[in-house]
């Protein structure tokens, strides 16, 4: 991290009372980690009984009110801050509605990036880095994530939570991949990074960066000494518009993780708002995992079948990952079609991606389908039926995190 | 001398008017100054720790936000020692403990459920309303029992008849 | 739990008087030679000390116009960093907002405390007064119908 890029992020903590449900103190902490500060925008008293106005959106509590206020006062640089973050309780309607709106407004009247989350009593500081991590880089890397060519010879390994992605890049071409499943985070890293070094008949001493992303990042970052160590959102936004070859203006990028989803909206390859899902796996590539296990299918090939199949022939009645397979289990004691199933299966993962997940973030075409999962054809098939657009899935979507971090990582090769 | 619940929890004229008329305010602040005064916790800024939303379960289901459930485990156990409740309807927008919507029809459902001497009325807006308004929470501190023991002597309870016949002041 | 000597309070004192200046009252506080520590702010004064002193303190300040002079417990001592706006990044506190609303009702509160006081020894008179409430509650009732 040059010295530029050092100085503290001020983040302005729009919340509706993080202070009384006991994670206040895990917000600092992932604050401090990232080297951000909270602030409190000032607001002017009298906005507060016009806000609900100018909002359109009248609330009963008070709290949420200031929320208004206080995004009122950073939009019109009343207060300066880098960033937002927006939060309020997790299951409460009133905050939802009020969350996902001043995010609208602050998105729509500034530049200022923003990320918002609803916290339960169980927030950990670990689960904010991610979020903290994505908002201080746009605020403070900007003319990194500018950048649109890779150059020189740099390697990314992106260590997920089920398997683990390496490349190694040259002169913006993609000379060597290594594809993994995540066992031991370091032995898996160590064994993908040298398929990818392998394939490309390079050695280690020769790679002039490295980037490293995924859950793994710290620890494989340390271990091989990388310059760039960087969360998954910043890195596969940009991963995803090098690779779809949308490198200029709006685009969606969602991307099917092993545990998690992402949806982020990107402009100019820099994401603006997103989301992470991780409550539930039901919505995940282990979902599929375990679907291709009781198919008897290899996962590769699970995507052919799917595409055979009809989902509306199955009746799928949960999202969470047991009762799904049961379901789906059920429905094949009832004589469903394997193939019917497949289909059914992947509809349910894109059905709960968009009601969950695309709520919070606007569908700006094109709509890039990354991650292990795209690579099941039925997904984004399934998706596209869906959201009745096209879905770009480029080829090596499941690299995505490696190759932006390579990407990335040849900011550091001139320094 | 009654502990009477205020609601607004945190009001500087309801906890002076029950301070002066004899009586001890069941204030947020109080609470507030238990936990970050205790040197123990570092929770800051209210030393509000993941096990509040927990202690806030005695009061709302799991299914209600750790905001709700964090500020219920600072008043609830006020509610539990009312005596006696003021609550005054419409106040002014409020913020923190009490900024939270839910929470304050939460914790006004639970002093109404404990059926003790309740007077609820209208935040004042003008001088003229606001005689009134001292005028009713004067009379209704003073029908309260002085000392602990005389709760339900004979004047009080003639009191009490009267303002339920008048229909104004919630006596139950 | 910490072990204390005695407990440490903090009263808010808000001045709604004509007669006394929040400077007066601090001033008063300071002659009096009371362990306590006391803070100005735009309403009155913050004082924070041992519960007896404090009590007894907050109370000749009352007695320098008690209709007129406001009291509520505060949470934080006085100057506490958490609730400090230079350290925790700008903005007010949350009650500070209330208060404010608050403080504009009190010389309307005030005024109705004087009328009390003359009017109505109100200890004694309380089913006299309870009278005049009558015709006082039907015209609150009768005011709030016609809006």
């Amino acid at each position: 991290m040059s010295a530029e890029e050092a100085g503290i992020v001020k983040i302005a903590l729009v919340s509706c009372g993080s202070e009384y449900s006991g994670v206040q103190p895990e917000f600092e902490e992932a604050a401090a980690r990232v080297n951000a500060k909270f602030v409190f925008p000032e607001i002017d008293i009298a906005s507060i009984d016009n806000i609900g106005k100018e909002f359109g959106l009248e609330v009963a509590s008070g709290d949420l009110r200031l929320m208004m206020a206080r995004a009122k006062a950073v939009v019109e640089g009343i207060t300066h801050v880098d960033g937002v973050f927006i939060t309020t309780c997790f299951r409460c309607a009133e905050g939802a509605i009020v969350r996902n709106e001043v995010r609208r407004y602050i998105h729509k009247h500034s530049n200022i990036p923003v990320i918002s989350y609803s916290f339960t009593e169980r927030t950990s500081a670990g689960t904010l880095l991610t979020r903290l991590e994505a908002l201080t880089t746009v605020a403070r890397r900007r003319h990194l994530l500018a950048r649109e060519v890779q150059t020189g010879l740099t390697a990314g390994i992106d260590s997920g939570s089920t398997t683990t992605k390496a490349v190694v890049m040259k002169d913006n071409r993609i000379i060597g991949t290594g594809w993994v499943p995540t066992i031991k985070v370091l032995e898996s890293a160590e064994e993908a990074y040298s398929r990818a070094l392998k394939e490309a008949g390079v050695s280690r001493e020769e790679v002039q960066a490295l980037g490293t992303t995924g859950y793994g990042r710290f620890l494989i970052g340390k271990h091989f000494n990388a310059q760039l160590i960087q969360e998954e959102i910043t890195v596969n936004s940009k991963g995803a518009v090098y690779l779809a070859d949308r490198q200029k203006g709006p685009a969606t990028v969602i991307d099917i993780g092993g545990m998690d989803n992402k949806a982020i909206s990107v402009e100019d390859g820099i994401p603006g708002m997103f989301t992470m899902g991780g409550i539930c796996a039901g919505a995940s590539g282990r979902f599929f995992e375990m679907i291709s296990k009781r198919l008897g299918v290899e996962i590769t090939e699970l995507g052919a079948l799917a595409v055979k199949g009809m989902q509306e022939k199955v009746t799928m009645n949960s999202y969470c990952i047991v009762f799904g397979i049961q379901s789906l289990v059920n429905s094949l004691a009832k004589g469903s079609a394997p193939e019917d199933v497949a289909a059914a299966a992947c509809y349910s993962v894109v059905e709960q991606i968009f009601e969950q997940q695309l709520q919070e973030v606007d569908v700006k075409e094109p709509l890039i389908l990354v991650g292990g999962s795209s690579l099941i054809e039925g997904v984004p098939k399934a998706l596209e039926e869906l959201l009745k657009i096209k879905v770009l899935v480029p080829r090596n979507s499941h690299l995505i995190g490696a190759v932006g971090a390579a990407l990335l990582a040849s900011g550091y090769v001139e320094e | 001398m009654a502990k009477v619940f205020i609601y607004p929890v945190n009001s500087l004229i309801l906890a002076d008017l029950v301070e002066r008329y004899g009586h001890k305010p069941l204030a947020v602040m109080n609470q507030v100054r238990e936990k970050v005064t205790n040197i123990s916790l570092d929770s800051p800024p209210v030393n509000i720790t993941p096990e509040d939303p927990k202690i806030g379960l005695r009061y709302a289901a799991v299914e209600v936000p750790p905001g709700v459930r964090g500020r219920m485990a600072l008043i609830g156990p006020l509610i539990e020692e009312t005596e006696a409740a003021i609550i005054v309807e419409n106040p002014p927008t409020n913020f923190g403990c009490v900024g939270c919507n839910r929470t304050n029809e939460l914790m006004k459902y639970l002093v109404r459920e404990k059926e003790v001497p309740t007077l609820e009325v209208v935040y004042p807006e003008s001088e003229e309303d606001a005689r009134e308004f001292v005028y009713k929470i004067a009379a209704f501190l003073e029908s309260l029992p002085k000392e602990k023991d005389k709760v339900g002597e004979k004047k009080g309870e003639e009191k009490v008849e009267e303002e339920k016949a008048e229909g104004q002041e919630e006596e139950q | 739990m910490t072990e204390t000597k005695q407990e440490e309070i903090t009263k808010v004192i808000v001045i709604s008087s004509d007669k006394v200046l929040p400077v007066d009252a601090a001033m008063k506080i300071y002659e009096s030679e009371f362990p306590v520590t006391v803070k100005e702010t735009c309403f009155g004064l913050i004082v924070t000390g041992p519960a007896d002193d404090v009590l007894e303190v907050v109370e000749n300040i009352r007695q320098l116009d008690k209709n007129h002079i406001f009291v509520k417990d505060r949470g934080f001592p006085a100057g506490d960093e958490r609730r400090c706006r230079a350290s925790r990044g700008g903005g007010p506190r949350p009650g500070f907002h209330f208060l404010r609303e608050e403080v504009k009702m009190l010389p309307a509160i005030g005024a109705a405390l004087d009328e009390l006081e003359e009017k109505e020894p109100l200890k004694e008179k309380t089913e006299g007064k309870g009278k005049l409430k009558v015709s006082d509650l039907e015209r609150i009732i009768e005011a709030e119908l016609a809006r």
